[in-house]
């Protein structure tokens, strides 16, 4: 989908995810090695009261999702317009609940705002308000992102 | 046991280096397969058409190793209780396999928490590639708020 072919407003489910004691362990033992993350006697003993995920492993699975929805549009026949999807970045990263073993958290995407990208002007800057919620509906984690795209070729 | 960092150690205008690191190749390729599998961050071939211009680690792996030199340059010898969210993330540069970075924080402000044996200390973390005969290059930065404990009948 060209930048101009975008729909604001429009929230679509991009995809759900299972948080595991062995995946929360296994990405905070590389990556975030806090005893609350990777140990659960001693999560247990911490404020959090048990295991509980990295803030990093709950915003990369978007990511994970995000990719595994876009590869399954193009499969059914969506335009494959963009070959990367590059981003100078993201903001209000809120990590509003603890993730914990067990949760199957669902992330939606709302594409929000469209800015202009003076230095590349072939690339339109997309915003999106990106949420997941747990099983039980409650909000946990939610975040802006932003992803340069590619406008439509002019004829 | 060295004493714990706690709240009342940081101030504003303090800067802690929080260590170097040389990025591989294989750790950035497998980071991307499990959740960015993008062609530039993928297959080198691939990546010298996209807009990076070559083979390039995902943002977010770039977050998640930032994560990793925070965790073993600061927070492990501190009593810190994780972070609500993130104000901001920008990934300036490409980073590229084999790139030498080093990562440090600025505490940018303190303030007390509604729970009295806790605070919030305010970040900037930036993450710098090393460049022989240059300045470093700012190749990401994020600003975020990270609780911690205070010392028992601190005020």
């Amino acid at each position: 989908m060209w930048f101009e072919d975008v729909p604001l407003g429009t929230t679509i489910t991009i995809g759900s995810y299972l948080f595991t004691e062995d995946n929360i362990i296994a990405f905070a033992k590389r990556y975030d090695p806090q005893p609350f993350h990777v140990d659960k006697d001693a999560a247990a003993r911490s404020p959090y009261g048990g295991l509980i995920a990295s803030g990093w492993h709950t915003a990369a699975v978007w990511m994970k999702l995000m990719m595994a929805y876009r590869r399954d549009h193009v499969a059914a026949g969506a335009a494959d317009t963009q070959a990367n999807y590059v981003s100078p970045g993201v903001r209000d990263i809120c990590w509003l609940r603890p993730v914990r073993p067990g949760m199957v958290l669902t992330y939606t995407n709302k594409p929000s705002a469209k800015l202009d990208w003076p230095s590349r002007p072939q690339y339109g800057l997309l915003e999106g308000e990106n949420e997941a919620h747990d099983q039980e509906g409650t909000l946990v984690y939610s975040f802006v992102n932003r992803v340069m795209l590619l406008r439509r070729p002019a004829l | 046991m060295t004493e714990l960092l706690h709240f009342e150690d940081f101030r504003a205008g303090q800067l802690f280096e929080l260590g170097a690191h040389v990025l591989d190749t294989d750790e950035m390729i497998e980071f991307a397969r499990e959740f960015d599998p993008q062609p530039q961050h993928l297959d080198p071939e691939a990546a010298q058409h996209s807009m990076l211009g070559g083979l390039a680690a995902s943002g977010w792996y770039l977050c998640a190793l930032a994560m990793r030199m925070m965790v073993d340059g600061l927070f492990n010898r501190s009593t810190s209780l994780g972070a609500p969210g993130v104000d901001e993330v920008q990934w300036r540069k490409p980073v590229r396999a084999g790139d030498r970075v080093h990562l440090n924080c600025e505490v940018l402000e303190t303030r007390g928490s509604s729970r009295p044996e806790r605070g919030f200390v305010r970040f900037r973390f930036s993450m710098w590639r090393i460049i022989d005969g240059a300045d470093d290059e700012r190749v990401m930065m994020f600003v975020c708020s990270v609780m911690f404990g205070r010392r028992k009948g601190g005020v």
